[in-house]
């Protein structure tokens, strides 16, 4: 694709870009690390449940500052937000954004790994429902970059 | 508490679609050389402000109202911002987005549910 007044996302990578600049690889990732934030600020706000502080502090959450898996999580959803600017760099928004609703399916199964959380049946099906809706949107991108 | 909560939770999914569009138009600005520096920075800070609004929009939503029936409303923001993307930023849309889409929504909606 030449350098024509290109809309949004209709730019494509340039060929040589390194593989770890790969934007579909970041948007992959963009998942875990938004999971992996969520249940790093989840132990944290468990961990500090037991804070006895006024309850005008604790409603806005500053408690759960005592914790280090919430410096954790926050460092890794800072790190969420620049690798998602890197993904909208190339990858058109709407394909971007439904694709980040993996996010949707593995923050559950995050929880009841590593929260030992339930996961209730309407949920499965759920999890089920947007695994297939991502299946059929990946399917096109992967076709589009085949056919290059 | 209904309407109420309604037209808020609806203002929090615009104000998350039109931080997206607006990030969008910032990152797609930094792979074309000729474009402006200065509308780049601009609509970055629109972004960060938008998704800034939304933050508190749903944290306000969350100390009054269960997540059970917060969260559902999610599986409309990739709908909405579909079709933002569409409109605003013209982007070419396959029958089989608009399906994955549809599915992904009403996915979220039945993950939030329970």
């Amino acid at each position: 694709m030449g350098p024509r007044d290109a809309h949004a996302g209709e730019v494509a990578p340039p060929a040589a870009m390194a593989w770890y600049l790969n934007p579909y690889l970041h948007l992959g990732l963009n998942g875990f690390l938004v999971t992996a934030s969520e249940i790093l600020l989840k132990r944290g706000a468990l961990a500090t449940a037991q804070v006895g502080a006024p309850p005008w502090l604790t409603s806005i959450g500053i408690v759960t500052l005592g914790s280090w898996w919430t410096w954790a999580g926050i460092a890794i959803y800072i790190a969420s937000f620049f690798n998602w600017l890197h993904v909208l760099r190339w990858v058109p928004l709407s394909i971007a954004f439904p694709l980040a609703s993996v996010v949707h399916v593995l923050i559950p199964l995050g929880a009841w790994v590593f929260l030992s959380e339930r996961v209730a049946p309407i949920r499965w099906a759920g999890i089920a429902l947007i695994i297939a809706g991502i299946w059929l949107i990946a399917r096109s991108v992967l076709e589009a970059e085949e056919a290059l | 508490m209904t309407a109420m909560s309604l037209a808020l939770i609806l203002t929090a999914q615009v104000a998350l679609v039109a931080g997206q569009v607006f990030l969008k138009h910032a990152m797609a600005a930094t792979t074309r050389p000729t474009a402006p520096r200065g509308g780049m920075a601009r609509n970055l800070v629109a972004g960060v402000g938008m998704l800034t609004a939304w933050f508190l929009l749903w944290m306000g939503l969350l100390q009054k109202l269960d997540l059970s029936f917060v969260y559902p409303f999610e599986g409309i923001s990739p709908l909405l911002l579909v079709i933002a993307a569409w409109i605003i930023l013209k982007e070419k849309l396959t029958l089989r987005t608009w399906l994955g889409v549809i599915l992904i929504g009403v996915g979220t909606a039945l993950v939030g549910m329970s």
